[in-house]
């Protein structure tokens, strides 16, 4: 195959637009895949993504197609993350191809998450081909939706393909849109050994398989390859294509899109971002834009059963095969015990994450509230960066306490811009601009601490405009705030595990709030148990949880033991999710409670 | 080996308000019918179990002195016939103060019966008429002279709190009534609605006035102090006897001893297996006439219920859980299996030991049910 008759291109879809939808369809069209093996194996695999909607690991698939100009055509089709935590994922994805389908629902419009991936992807000098989906739905607005698309992103939407995916319409379109305007690769075959890694995944048998565009030079296998950010150097022996499963080829070339294995055990070796180069003959400089993973939100993960603590290590090595922006190291709470403080790149990875302990590894985990990271200036001058409320120094050792600051980007129907705003400045939210999308979609970007987002900000937001917001995060920086941490003592003893940082403002409401939460929360045990909140010393709210009532089976009738046990059984089921602080016993959902105050 | 034999009589007068179990009034025929079929079974179980040692009879119900005199004596004398019943220390049968004559009494006494237990449940008239009970406080007074008058010189009663309606000062007023009766042995049962039962229906309506949970709580507590107070030391959760007076039958469920049980829904303990029989009368006797087993098919007890069963019903008891025994019994200590609960449990106040026994704490009795809960194992 000629370089010129190679396209690589991604879908840029939010979540719910028809993004796999799509995916499937082009795979089938094309032929490289029947409808009933599309049944076994569909571009996102697991249970969790197809029950979310959401891709968590991006995939690959090489399409094999006869143009309308007679002649064969390779189309990559690179899929993507599809979750704001996945930004930088997301921008290695595009960085591989040369065009994107924007996809987006013909009923929904333009949302943030499309929005910044769409100007990523202009940043990439990706070729954008809209696609308007889900046209036969009865209440598309197609051609209110092309306006948008032109007024908001500035796409002529002229030639915007009108496709319904789920009925099979405009697929071939698509095709023959992507093969006239996608740019074919422009990279050298002859010149050094340039690819980028656009994702990895484990295999078993061969260890990490990289995934990777060729932007110049070719891969063969026995050369002796080098990563240009990780230093890391190995010997090549597998080299393919997806289709969707792996197919082994003799080469990749400048344009080409595949995977290498190799002698590659460990994934943190393999660096999405980073450039692969022949170790003999290496390319003068790295492709731009490689960054290390840097997770944004913490918490801590302790097994209820303390007996699983080596099974969550076990759990927690195993999925990192496949995920390197997922960190944990050791770490004790006094309440907890034993357990992993892990470092996700947002909400929605550390959701996940849990989730996939939970099933896959059937752990039974308690979680504590995420955190973010605090810069913590000391009086000795020291700077000290703090991931667990707990480990925050004494308040007469600390100058200043700097918070990292988003920049929120919210678009809703501008009927709920009041609701927005009145949250967002409850969330010490500032006001940066406003932008009508539209006569009825309101574009609005704020300025917030990450502190106030991990809290219930989304949540808050999707219930008070009825779901139609959607949202979109970046850092910004870190600015100096007044916070301070507010602990919890049951039954008399702090519990580090239920501490936080807050601001100072907020604090005696929070610690009110928080307090009654858990009044709802812990049951009733044997012994009357205090519920205080404090800053410092200074107790600033308490409940109490009353003694339970007496609990004991008079009579046995006749011998009839069996009507007992059934009876203990029941009661056993029923408070299994409990963990012991000191003598105080705590379901889980108190460890997250301080998420669901306000 | 000693055993324990249980003979359940279904019938009542009527049917409590509270009452789940399985009885009914029944006809006179229904009656006779079922006497019939029982005296069949037991005829059968005296031959299976020839070789055992009778040690307690336990005749409860329902209410067995709801039977006509000529039906009990039937029982009774079909039990000696077929049993031996030589060794038997403790003969006990359930009596409600409405329904005991001095005739019946005298026959009772006759044929070897012991012990009796009395439903008192309350010494207030409006509170017993509200609960179900057929019989008032002055027939349980007079119930309980004529057995005395008869002979019978180890009597129980049994008491209830948090009932509907029920003050703290009418519960203190039966147990000062029930003490000044100075009877053996006194059980109190705090009631519970259980499906199936008037009181469950009425308070699905919304029109049962139950105490409040506090009120409740303090029932126990007062109850729980005043009866040792007076010299019933409390040898099982909900058993109070004076010295030498506990029901060794009613022990012999605590204490992993066997027992079989004749007649409907009752149940057996025998070889560590625990088996039951149909629970409808009249299956009961349908299938004892056809020449069929009335036990119904219960699922083996495993290796793990046997200790948990152990463990939960020993702990019941004063003298609590014979660590020692359970050794011999399981061939594995039981730190080995329970290790990490038990010293939680007693951190926690809820279990003490003493020497080679655990027992229940004064708390740890208050919350049985958590702490037994805790001895179910995983499955």
């Amino acid at each position: 195959m000629q370089t010129k008759n190679i396209r690589n291109f991604s879908i840029i879809a939010h979540i719910d637009h028809g993004k796999s939808t799509i995916a499937d369809r082009l795979i089938e069209y094309t032929g490289t895949l029947s409808k009933r093996e599309m049944e076994a194996q569909v571009l996102d695999s697991m249970d969790l993504e197809r029950e979310r909607g959401i891709t968590i690991k991006a995939q690959t698939v090489r399409l094999d197609y006869q143009g309308a100009d007679g002649q064969m055509y390779e189309l990559n089709l690179i899929d993507t993350p599809g979750h704001v935590d996945f930004t930088y994922e997301v921008s290695r994805s595009l960085a591989a191809c040369e065009g994107a389908l924007l996809v987006v629902d013909a009923a929904q419009g333009v949302e943030a998450q499309t929005l910044a991936n769409v100007y990523m992807a202009l940043e990439n000098e990706l070729e954008i081909i809209p696609v308007i989906n889900k046209i036969d739905l009865p209440s598309a607005e197609p051609e209110m939706v092309k306006k948008e698309i032109e007024d908001v992103i500035g796409l002529d939407t002229s030639d915007a393909v009108m496709a319904s995916a789920k009925s099979g319409i405009g697929i071939k379109e698509i095709l023959d849109k992507v093969v006239e305007k996608v740019p074919s690769p422009a990279g050298d075959p002859e010149k050094p050994l340039k690819a980028l890694i656009f994702d990895s995944n484990f295999d078993s048998y061969k260890g990490v398989i990289a995934h990777i565009r060729v932007i110049d030079g070719c891969i063969k296998p026995g050369m002796t390859l080098k990563m240009m950010a990780t230093g890391k150097s190995f010997e090549v022996t597998d080299i393919g294509c997806f289709r969707p499963a792996p197919v082994i080829m003799p080469e990749l070339y400048a344009g080409q899109v595949g995977f290498i294995a190799g002698s590659l055990k460990n994934v943190k070796d393999v660096r999405v971002g980073d450039t692969v180069t022949n170790a003999e003959a290496p390319a003068a400089e790295a492709l731009p834009g490689y960054r290390g993973v840097n997770p944004m939100v913490y918490c801590g993960l302790y097994p209820i059963d303390s007996a699983d603590y080596d099974n969550l290590k076990d759990a927690l090595e195993k999925l990192q095969l496949n995920d390197a922006a997922l960190m944990f190291e050791p770490e004790t709470s006094t309440a907890l015990g034993f357990g992993y403080r892990c470092g996700f790149l947002g909400l929605l990875h550390m959701d996940v994450i849990q989730e996939r302990l939970e099933r896959e590894y059937n752990l039974k985990l308690i979680t504590t509230a995420p955190s973010v990271i605090y810069h913590v200036y000391k009086t000795n001058g020291e700077m000290i960066k703090i991931d667990n409320p707990s480990n925050l120094p004494p308040t007469t050792e600390i100058d200043h306490i700097d918070e990292p600051y988003v920049k929120a980007t919210v678009i809703v129907p501008n009927d709920y811009v009041g609701a927005v705003m009145e949250i967002s400045q409850e969330k010490r939210g500032e006001f940066k601009n406003m932008d009508y999308l539209d006569v009825n979609r309101v574009m609005i970007t704020y300025y917030i601490p990450l502190n106030e987002i991990i809290y219930d900000y989304f949540d808050r937001l999707k219930s008070s405009t009825r779901g139609y917001a959607s949202l979109d995060y970046e850092l910004v920086d870190y600015r100096q705030s007044k916070l301070v941490k507010l602990d919890v003592l049951l039954n008399g003893e702090a519990v580090d595990a239920l501490s936080t940082i807050v601001h100072i403002d907020r604090a005696a409401m929070r610690g009110r709030q928080l307090a009654a939460k858990l009044k709802g929360i812990i049951p009733q045990q044997m012994f009357e148990i205090p519920i205080q909140a404090a800053i410092g010393n200074k107790v600033i709210a308490r409940e109490t949880v009353r003694a339970m009532r007496k609990d004991v089976l008079a009579k046995c009738y006749g011998g009839d033991i069996s009507r007992k046990r059934k009876l203990l059984e029941k009661q056993k089921e029923g408070k299994k999710r409990m963990k012991s602080v000191g003598s105080v016993e705590v379901p889980q959902e108190a460890f997250m409670a301080i998420l669901k105050i306000d | 080996m000693q055993i324990g034999l249980y003979v359940h009589i279904p019938f009542c007068r009527q049917k409590c308000f509270y009452c789940d179990f399985a009885s009914a009034a029944g006809t006179v025929l229904l009656q006779q019918a079922y006497v019939k079929a029982l005296c069949r079974e037991i005829e059968q179980a005296g031959k299976q179990y020839a070789g055992e040692s009778i040690h307690t009879v336990y005749i409860g119900g329902g209410t067995p002195t709801a039977l006509p005199e000529t039906l009990l004596q039937e029982i009774l004398e079909k039990l000696q016939h077929s049993f031996v019943l030589s060794e038997v220390v403790e003969f006990t049968v359930e009596a409600n103060p409405g329904t005991v004559t001095k005739e019946k009494l005298m026959l009772l006494k006759t044929l070897g019966v012991n012990r009796l237990s009395f439903g008192v449940q309350s010494f207030d008239d409006g509170l017993l008429k509200k609960i179900g009970r057929i019989h008032t406080s002055d027939d349980a007074l007079a119930a309980i002279a004529e057995a005395r008058a008869a002979g019978f010189s180890n009597i129980s009663m049994d008491l209830m709190y948090g009932l509907p309606g029920q003050t703290m000062e009418m519960l203190q007023e039966s147990v000062k009534t029930a003490l000044s009766q100075k009877v053996e042995h006194i059980s109190i049962y705090g009631l519970q609605i259980e499906e199936q039962t008037e009181f469950f229906r009425r308070q699905e309506r919304g029109e049962l006035d139950l105490p409040s949970d506090e009120l409740v709580d303090a029932m126990y507590e007062y109850m729980t102090k005043a009866l040792p107070a007076a010299g019933y030391g409390r040898y099982e959760i909900s058993n109070f006897a004076r010295d030498g007076f506990m029901s060794r039958h009613n022990m012999s469920y605590w204490q992993d001893k066997a027992y079989i049980g004749l007649g409907a829904s009752a149940h057996s303990y025998y070889g560590n297996e625990r088996f039951f029989n149909v629970a409808e009368t009249s299956d009961y006797i349908n299938r004892l006439m056809a020449g069929e087993s009335p036990a119904e098919v219960e699922e083996e007890s495993t290796r793990d219920i046997l200790m948990e069963e152990f463990c939960f019903l020993a702990l019941r008891t004063s003298q609590g859980i014979d660590t020692v025994a359970f050794l011999q019994k399981f061939g594995c200590g039981i730190d080995s299996v329970y290790g990490s609960k038990l010293s939680r449990l007693q951190k926690k106040g809820l279990i003490v030991q003493n020497q080679q026994y655990l027992n229940l704490t004064e708390l740890g009795m208050k919350y049985g049910n958590v702490v037994f809960a805790e001895f179910i194992l995983e499955k």
